[in-house]
């Protein structure tokens, strides 16, 4: 090593490593997923569900939110949008065209309200993403007392098993979209424009134009991955729909994770499934208390998150190993 | 032949005319000094020609074709290329990546390793080769004004406007950024238009300097014809005021 700087070398995509190898070990790793129905129960089966959401969710919210710096508090819009196309077309249409459509929808709804919406930066932007959720979830309460019906109930959806492999493809799109866009101009563009968003267009870079891209693509996948899991429940309601801690659940989890890589939101997915588990299974009550403590902890010690510590863990043990030789 | 031409631009904010009627060309290859007070409009004009602010007045042309209304990225793409008086780093970045970045976009628009060969390059030319993996956030101010330059530059200008490269350095770095800009100059065929307070500095860098007054051009011509002319004299230091060899280090401070 001739340089010992303080970066992480790997947020940036080395330009010989070519987009099929990044992703190669994520498609093994799915693929091997895919025998998990086969080897555990119907409650192992349930968590394999919860988690790949989680990564879908996660992976495609820091299309946005981790490459251009927008923070988005409003994930749950999306996720939302594509349970109620759900909920609405359940049973006149087939489920793979419902879920594609959720696609388009999450994504013409980031396209329209984009515009305006990523003008505002900063605080701003989260508090506006974070009211924009919550203005349409009143919007569908509103129309559907407005339509009379009290509850949607959602008869006959498929097997456990079916929505996982469906899920299993959202995460691995997720894979694909976020490592894709990453290496892009895309992504670049949205990294510079993170820095610094006035440098980045005097550089170049269609700002405006770049954050809308960024904020579409990240809509879609959100929107498929609800109208999957609207079918988990036999009734659809817009307060579990657009509920607020989906959202806040998706940035803690990249908050843990820390770091640019898929790897990093895979750790924040993984730690905070795992902890969620552990903890409704033995201190239900302390459940929120002690998410909080350690969502404070990790911002407060260690911003870089699980990934950030491994890799200093890592590094202070070789160099004790190499005797110091190392700088 | 004319590669920017400046016709009847202006400017204003409000009720205050920040620019007026300024007309004027730049030849390519040419290095023109934009000299004036403070508020004399200098970084108005740069803003106006990058796209960051549209002038209320006049046309600004670059190869022919006019920029009115273009965004600053079109304009970038276009081959004007600019720095910020107050250092615009990608602080989390390292330094080679801020440069590789430029050279993503703007008129270069290389792919990722075509941009970081062309970073290096840049970077080596101007002395930062050493720092190139190092945090852009941990440079010294001159460390980050070259980086301004760099970017800039490395976006593939065929003009590049420097805004106060030089204020804040001392005497040594000042000498390093004036070889550094004549360097880049000679060897990529730049067309410079630089706005500076170091006047010493500017006087020995300009091909030609353009000075501007309360938003208006009041001369322009090679650096020892602006010197002795009287209007900007009676500008700089008022009635009877003339520019003397202590005055002149004095204005340098």
């Amino acid at each position: 090593m001739p340089t010992a700087s303080s970066l992480d070398k790997a947020a940036i995509p080395p330009q010989h490593d070519s987009l099929i190898r990044a992703i190669a070990p994520w498609l093994i790793a799915l693929a091997a997923g895919a025998t998990l129905p086969y080897a555990v129960g119907e409650y192992g089966v349930g968590i394999g569900l919860n988690f790949l959401m989680w990564v879908a969710l996660t992976l495609s919210w820091c299309v946005l939110s981790r490459l251009s710096g927008y923070v988005s508090l409003g994930h749950a819009v999306f996720y939302g949008l594509g349970s109620y196309l759900t909920a609405v077309l359940w049973g006149q249409i087939p489920l793979p065209l419902i879920v594609l459509g959720a696609g388009v929808l999450g994504a013409v709804f980031a396209a329209v309200v984009g515009t305006p919406v990523l003008r505002v930066r900063g605080p701003y932007f989260v508090i506006l993403s974070f009211g924009l959720s919550e203005l349409v979830k009143y919007v569908v309460l509103a129309l559907e007392s407005a339509l009379g019906v009290s509850s949607r109930i959602i008869f006959g959806g498929p097997e456990l098993a079916t929505l996982y492999y469906a899920m299993l493809g959202m995460a691995g799109a997720a894979v694909l979209l976020y490592e894709g866009v990453r290496r892009a101009r895309l992504g670049q563009g949205l990294r510079a424009l993170r820095e610094n968003e006035e440098a980045a267009e005097t550089i170049g870079v269609p700002v405006a134009r770049y954050k809308l891209y960024a904020y579409v693509l990240s809509a879609s996948i959100p929107a498929m991955v609800g109208a999957l899991m609207a079918l988990r429940t036999p009734y659809f309601s817009a307060e579990q729909s657009f509920d607020p801690m989906i959202s806040v659940t998706v940035i803690a989890m990249a908050v843990l994770g820390g770091g640019e890589r898929v790897l990093s939101a895979v750790a924040g997915v993984t730690l905070l499934t795992v902890l969620s588990e552990v903890l409704w299974a033995t201190a239900p009550l302390f459940y929120m208390i002690i998410l909080g403590s350690v969502l404070i902890a990790f911002v407060l010690i260690a911003p870089d998150g699980v990934v950030g510590v491994a890799g200093r863990l890592r590094r202070s043990l070789r160099r004790r190993l190499d005797g110091g030789t190392l700088r | 032949m004319s590669l920017l031409s400046l016709r009847g631009v202006g400017k204003k904010f409000g009720g205050l005319q920040a620019l007026a009627d300024v007309s004027f060309e730049v030849n390519a290859g040419e290095i023109v000094g934009i000299m004036g007070a403070n508020g004399a409009g200098k970084t108005t004009l740069f803003a106006c020609i990058a796209g960051h602010e549209r002038p209320s007045a006049g046309d600004i042309v670059f190869e022919g074709a006019s920029l009115l209304g273009l965004r600053p990225d079109q304009v970038c793409s276009r081959g004007i290329g600019r720095t910020f008086q107050i250092v615009k780093p990608f602080g989390g970045m390292s330094v080679l990546e801020n440069v590789a970045l430029a050279a993503r976009f703007g008129a270069a628009r290389l792919g990722q390793g075509a941009a970081e060969a062309s970073a290096l390059e840049l970077l080596a030319d101007l002395g930062m080769a050493a720092q190139a993996h190092d945090h852009a956030g941990t440079l010294t101010l001159a460390g980050k004004k070259r980086l301004e330059l760099a970017r800039a530059v490395a976006t593939g200008a065929k003009l590049v406007m420097l805004d106060e490269v030089m204020a804040g350095l001392n005497p040594t770095e000042v000498a390093q950024m004036l070889d550094a800009v004549r360097k880049l100059h000679r060897t990529r065929g730049l067309t410079v238009l630089v706005i500076e307070h170091v006047m010493r500095a500017l006087m020995e860098l300009s091909d030609r300097i353009v000075v501007l007054h309360h938003g208006r051009l009041i001369a322009q011509g090679s650096p020892l014809e602006v010197g002795a002319d009287r209007g900007v004299q009676t500008a700089y230091f008022g009635e009877g005021g003339e520019m003397s060899a202590e005055e002149e280090t004095e204005a340098d401070a």
